[in-house]
C-alpha cells in the first residue's frame, strides 16, 4: 500500500501553486527518492503530505487512508514520523530528553518507552554513552543520529527524509546514508528528497524527478540511472 | 541618608522582608510573562489585568462570601488558569492562525488592547473604590530582634512553593517536556506529535494563573482596583529583560534582586526613588549587557 500523492496541487498561497498536480507512490518497505532542481517543489511535496500545507486539489493517502485534512502533529499517530531539513533537536536538552519525546504519542505507556529506549540504544551505542548530555553540544553528526534514532522511537511505518545529508561534512555524509540503508534494511517504507544524486540513487528501489512543481521522470533505479546525465544536465 | 540604620538588625530584616515580598511578586508575574515570551514570543502587556482579576477573585471569595484564605488563592490561580486559556484560544490563537507570518507584533497590540478592554469592565462593574483586607493571618513572629508578620511569611512560602512547583512541572512533567521542546524548535515538536495549539493555550493558561495567583496573594498589600496591575506589569517586564528574554529562572532571580534594591531605596530615599532606580538598572544592563543579566550567550529568538 505504502504512500500514494494523487495529483496533489499545493502552495503558500492560493493564487501562486508551487505544485501543479504531482503524482507518486512511495511502495511499501521500499525507498523511493525524489529528485529535482531548486524550486521544483520537492520539499514543498514533503510539507503538503505531512499536513504542514493544505492542498486545493488531489489527495494523500497512507496505507489507503485519506490524511489530507490531517495535521502535522496527528501524522506519527497514523505511522509517518518525517525528518526536517537542518538541525531538529532540541538543543537544551539532553539525549536521553530528546528521544523520550520522540515517544511523546506513547507517554503514557512507561513499559513500551523503555522497550524503545532500549532498542535505540543497542543500535546507537554512541547515544547510550552520551544520553545525559545536552543536545546541543553533540558533533553535528552525532545530531544527526539522535534525528534518525527520534523517528523509529514509535515504530512507524514510513519515513520521510528532507535532505537528510545535507550541511554534514563529507566524511559523515557515508554514515548517514549507511543509516538510512539499514532503515531500508528493517522494512520501513522511506520517501526521500535529496540534492546528494549520486549518493541517494544508490539505495534508491524507485525515483522521481520532479520540475516547476509536476511530475518529470519516474522509475526504477537502474532505468533512472541511464538516463540520470540528461536529467541533471536539464537542471543547468 | 543615614547608613548606620543598616546594622539595626530589626530595621535590616524588616527590609530585607519587605523586599522578598515585593520580589515575590515581581517573580510570579514575571515567571508567566517570560514563560509567555519564551515559547509563544509574545510579550502580554495585559498581563498587569490578570494580577487584577486575581486579585477581585480573592476579594470576592474571602470578603463576600467569606471563606478561607486558602480559598481564595486556589481560586484566583484556577480562575485565571481558565480565563487566560480563553483569552488564548478565542483571541491569540484567532490571530496566529489568520495573521501569518507578523503576526507577534500584531499580538502585542492585541495584548494591550486586552489591557485596556479588561481595566475598563473592571471600572464599570466594581468602580474606582479599592476592596481589600488589612490582613489575610495576624500575628508576628519575634525571634530575638528579628519581628516577621505571618502574613508576609505565608506569602513568601506561598511564592517560594508555587515556584518549585513550576519548576517541577517544566522540568520533569512530560507535558513540561513537551514545553521546553516547543519553544526549543516548534516545527519538530509537530513532527514528533505535539500539538503546539495545545502548548500555547496551556502555556498562556500556566502564565495567567501565576498572576492571577500573584494578586490574590498580595491583595493585603494591593487592594483590588481596576489600575492595580500596572505597576506589577512595568516592574515584572523589567525583570524579565534583566533576567535575559525568555529565561525564567533569570527572570525570577531579577524580580528578587528588584524587590530588596526597591526596599532599600524606599526606606533610604523617599518612596518615588524606586521607579527611577528600577528604570535606571534597566537601562544600564541594556547597556552593559543587552541579552540580559543570566542569559547565556545564545539568543535564539531575535
Amino acid at each position: 500500500m505504502g504512500l500514494e500523492v494523487k495529483n496533489i496541487v499545493a502552495g503558500y498561497t492560493r493564487e501562486v501553486p508551487i505544485l501543479n498536480g504531482v503524482n507518486l507512490t512511495a511502495q511499501d518497505g521500499r525507498v523511493t527518492v525524489i529528485l529535482g532542481p531548486n524550486g521544483a517543489g520537492k520539499s514543498t511535496l514533503l510539507k503538503t503530505i505531512y499536513g504542514y500545507l493544505t492542498p486545493q486539489e488531489g489527495e494523500v493517502l497512507h496505507d489507503g487512508k485519506r490524511i489530507q485534512d490531517l495535521k502535522p502533529n496527528q501524522m506519527l499517530g497514523e505511522g509517518i514520523a518525517y525528518l526536517l531539513q537542518g538541525h531538529s533537536v532540541f538543543p537544551r536538552m539532553t539525549v536521553e530528553e530528546n528521544l523520550e519525546l520522540g515517544g511523546w504519542i506513547m507517554r503514557g505507556d512507561q513499559k513500551r518507552m523503555q522497550t524503545a529506549l532500549d532498542f535505540v540504544y543497542a543500535r546507537f551505542p554512541r547515544l547510550r554513552e552520551k544520553r545525559s548530555f545536552l543536545a546541543g553540544i553533540l558533533s553535528g553528526g552525532e545530531q544527526r543520529m539522535l534525528e534518525i534514532a527520534r523517528l523509529t522511537m514509535t515504530g512507524p511505518r514510513t519515513i520521510l527524509l528532507d535532505e537528510p545529508s545535507v550541511g554534514l561534512m563529507p566524511s559523515l555524509v557515508d554514515e548517514v546514508y549507511e543509516e538510512i540503508s539499514k532503515l531500508k534494511d528493517e522494512r520501513y517504507t522511506i520517501l526521500m528528497v535529496d540534492q546528494n544524486v549520486r549518493k541517494s540513487m544508490s539505495i534508491a528501489d524507485y525515483v522521481y524527478a520532479l520540475a516547476l512543481g509536476e511530475n518529470r521522470y519516474e522509475g526504477p533505479r537502474e532505468e533512472m540511472e541511464k538516463k540520470l546525465d540528461d536529467i541533471v544536465r536539464e537542471w543547468i | 541618608m543615614d547608613f548606620s540604620l543598616l546594622l539595626d538588625p530589626y530595621i535590616l530584616t524588616e527590609v530585607l522582608v519587605q523586599g522578598f515580598v515585593r520580589g515575590a511578586m515581581y517573580a510570579l508575574m514575571a515567571a508567566g510573562l517570560s514563560l509567555i515570551f519564551g515559547i509563544m514570543g509574545v510579550k502580554n502587556f495585559g498581563h498587569g489585568e490578570l494580577f487584577m482579576l486575581g486579585a477581585y477573585a480573592m476579594f470576592f471569595v474571602t470578603v463576600v462570601l467569606g471563606w478561607p484564605w486558602p480559598v481564595g488563592i486556589a481560586v484566583a490561580a484556577v480562575a485565571l488558569f481558565i480565563f487566560g486559556m480563553l483569552l488564548e484560544r478565542t483571541l491569540i490563537d484567532t490571530l496566529r492562525r489568520k495573521a501569518g507570518r507578523d503576526w507577534v507584533l500584531d499580538a502585542f497590540i492585541l495584548t494591550i488592547g486586552i489591557l485596556v478592554v479588561l481595566q475598563n469592565l473592571a471600572l464599570i462593574l466594581f468602580g474606582t473604590s479599592r476592596r481589600g483586607v488589612t490582613s489575610l493571618i495576624d500575628g508576628v513572629l519575634v525571634w530575638g530582634p528579628v519581628i516577621v508578620s505571618y502574613e508576609r511569611l505565608m506569602i513568601l512560602g506561598v511564592a517560594s512553593l508555587v515556584g518549585l512547583s513550576l519548576w517541577a512541572f517544566i522540568r520533569f512533567s512530560s507535558l513540561g517536556k513537551a514545553i521546553r521542546a516547543a519553544s526549543q524548535n516548534p516545527e519538530a515538536a509537530q513532527t514528533l506529535g505535539i500539538d503546539i495549539r495545545l502548548i500555547y493555550t496551556v502555556t498562556f493558561g500556566i502564565g495567567a494563573a501565576l498572576a492571577g495567583l500573584a494578586g490574590g496573594l498580595l491583595i493585603s498589600i494591593y487592594p483590588a482596583h481596576p489600575t492595580v496591575g500596572f505597576e506589577p506589569v512595568i516592574k515584572s517586564l523589567a525583570c524579565v529583560i534583566l533576567g535575559g528574554l525568555g529565561n525564567v529562572p533569570g527572570a525570577i532571580l531579577a524580580a528578587l534582586l528588584l524587590g530588596v534594591i526597591e526596599a532599600y531605596s524606599a526606606f533610604f530615599m523617599s518612596a518615588g526613588w524606586q521607579n527611577v532606580i528600577t528604570a535606571g538598572l534597566v537601562v544600564l544592563i541594556l547597556i552593559v549587557r543587552p541579552s540580559g543579566l543570566f542569559s547565556s550567550s545564545k539568543v535564539e529568538r531575535a
